[in-house]
């Protein structure tokens, strides 16, 4: 064999290798589930939802927007160590992912989470606390929070590795239909296709379709508008997708999908323009000049692509100075 | 026995050249400092991994994001479009200025295989160059801060490679063209490089006519850009994309073969 061949088989072999390599990391990932990001457990939520989200709690928590945030943003630990102690859940430990599905204004959705939980110390820390009527549906422990109303709460432990949390007649449904081994959700065609597009591995993201989005407003203050009232309409959008990731960096990425390609280019300005404000005035403070180049928006026929990467640096940057410890407050 | 008053078949005419100029190709100054531009992102990814092992708590750019850039900007943008030029339009070019090509064409070849096995050596050469060093650069990069991350990116790998490949095709059958349709095409070449094909920043439709614009639309990845590209960027559709630029490069290609079959090439005594 000539070195001209050999030269040629050798880089063959690493390419080749890295798409096997590649093929046992997408085999093997973490990340891999049922639908786009989502587990095959959340399956069971309701086909009627309007939007769904996920939340990967060990990624937040192993995030630095956690280990920077996690005092001053109202993530009160000490909350969390009320709950740990009054259940034995620890969030921060315990809990794998959070996937809600929201059915629209006035409901508060369904949620599955899913980690490792002790069922026992949980179903006994509920009852102890009397807030609850516990309850066998479906071959599932269900507990119904007492303030009974319309929005009445309820959640069930399906196993040791997931429960459901949300109003309770959907909570009910969603039990029924695991018992059932049905799976309501796929049947939502539209979610379903949006959720398969995300790619997983994302700290958050969330799915909106049409009937989500309807309800949104349209029209925005024009950027720089004074008192005069100057608004610019938004054109309405078909769906929208989010993704986002805080490690090593909090970073974006937003995909709207407007009605067409004029649409698309309409709200993409829009947006555009007020990036480009938020730009004017970021010159005017030095550390806020990463602030430019943080957002880029770019359309794809009628889809709007919005990415931002933020590092630390800049949020820390954007947040309200502390005042000095000695310096007195004024009063009005 | 083979009829001597007849070329060879095409197929093997065709691979005959190519080997023959694989082995003119791939060991030459030419090859090695293309390869040490295409592999650049190798060491820098190396690098950032010592330097991340070395310092962890010193705030590096995201890998991922590396990555992103590598691909978009430093490859896809700048230098495959570069080694293409500097192969493809010395496909006939060197045996011309060489003054061989007339051993090449005194041959029992047809023309159409003679230049079929030449842009086949250019495509395995510089894809030989350019897939393993992405393929080294995602693994390095993407694996920085655990395995975790290399799953979810590997449907971006896949495409990656794809993109490259049919970059390489789509400059090397442009610059073939203008290889076999120019005496000195270097000069056009960066022209159009550099000239042309920053028409992919500005608004309309004018990115449409680049063969840049499609290709950044194929990657997913969007680097965070200033100016003109990052005030105007816009992604073009995928399906779309791949039609012109299989089409262009047919076209390019078909052209180039039809030139260099019925020009008369007179050599410089």
């Amino acid at each position: 064999m000539t070195r001209s061949r050999l030269a040629v088989l050798v880089s063959m072999i690493v390419v080749v290798l890295g798409v096997f390599a590649g093929l046992g990391a997408l085999w093997l990932s973490p990340a891999r589930a049922a639908v786009g990001p989502m587990p095959g457990e959340a399956l069971v939520l309701p086909a009627d939802a309007r939007f769904v989200m996920g939340f990967d709690v060990k990624r937040f928590t192993a995030s630095p927007f956690y280990a920077r945030y996690a005092a001053q943003r109202g993530m009160k630990p000490e909350a969390l160590r009320e709950l740990e102690e009054k259940t034995g859940l620890d969030p921060a430990r315990d809990i794998d992912q959070i996937v809600v599905a929201g059915t629209g204004p006035g409901s508060i959705g369904v949620a599955l989470v899913t980690g490792r939980f002790d069922l026992y110390k949980l179903g006994r820390a509920l009852e102890t606390e009397g807030k609850v009527n516990g309850y066998n549906h479906a071959g599932a422990s269900l507990y119904a929070f007492k303030d009974e109303g319309p929005n009445a709460t309820a959640m069930a432990l399906l196993d040791e590795g997931s429960l459901l949390f949300g109003q309770k007649d959907r909570v009910e449904a969603a039990v029924a239909s695991r018992t059932r081994g049905e799976t309501p959700f796929k049947t939502n065609a539209a979610l379903i296709g949006l959720v398969g597009k995300v790619r997983p591995g994302s700290t958050f993201w969330m799915v909106g379709d049409q009937s989500l989005l309807a309800g949104m407003p349209t029209s925005v203050p024009a950027p720089g508008a004074s008192a005069d009232g100057a608004s610019v309409s938004l054109p309405s959008l078909k769906s929208l997708t989010v993704t986002g990731d805080l490690d090593p960096q909090v970073s974006l990425n937003v995909v709207g999908v407007a009605a067409d390609d004029a649409a698309a280019r309409n709200l993409a300005d829009v947006v555009r323009g007020f990036v480009a404000l938020m730009s004017l005035q970021a010159q005017q403070k030095p550390e806020l000049r990463q602030l430019a180049s943080a957002v880029t928006v770019a359309t794809e026929q009628n889809r709007v692509l919005v990415s931002a990467r933020l590092p630390y640096e800049l949020l820390d940057a954007l947040q309200p100075k502390a005042k000095p410890a000695g310096e007195p407050t004024r009063k009005p | 026995m083979r009829d001597t008053s007849r070329p060879l078949p095409f197929a093997k005419g065709a691979r005959a050249v190519f080997e023959l100029s694989l082995e003119g190709m791939v060991w030459t100054r030419r090859t090695l400092l293309m390869g040490l531009l295409v592999g650049f992102p190798v060491l820098a990814a190396a690098g950032y991994r010592v330097w991340l092992a070395a310092r962890p708590a010193v705030p590096l750019p995201p890998a991922a994001d590396l990555y992103a850039v590598a691909v978009a900007i430093y490859w896809i943008r700048n230098v495959l479009p570069l080694a293409a030029l500097f192969f493809a339009t010395a496909l006939v070019a060197d045996e011309v200025e060489g003054r061989t090509l007339t051993y090449l064409l005194t041959r029992p070849l047809t023309r159409p295989s003679i230049f079929a096995g030449k842009f086949a050596a250019y495509l395995v050469t510089t894809l030989s160059l350019a897939l393993p060093s992405t393929v080294a650069t995602f693994f390095v990069l993407l694996s920085a801060r655990g395995w975790d991350a290399v799953g979810p990116a590997v449907g971006d790998l896949f495409r990656d490679l794809g993109v490259i490949a049919l970059a390489l095709v789509a400059y090397g059958a442009f610059f073939a063209l203008l290889g076999v349709l120019l005496k000195r095409p270097v000069i056009p070449g960066l022209l159009f490089l550099y000239g042309w094909e920053l028409l992919a920043n500005l608004p309309g439709y004018l990115p449409r006519f680049t063969l840049t614009a499609w290709l950044r639309s194929l990657v997913h990845h969007r680097p965070a850009e200033e100016g003109l590209a990052g005030l105007f960027q816009q992604v073009l559709p995928a399906g779309p994309g791949l039609v012109v630029l299989v089409t262009v490069s047919a076209l390019f290609l078909a052209a180039a073969a039809w030139i260099f079959s019925s020009r008369e090439y007179v050599l410089e005594q």
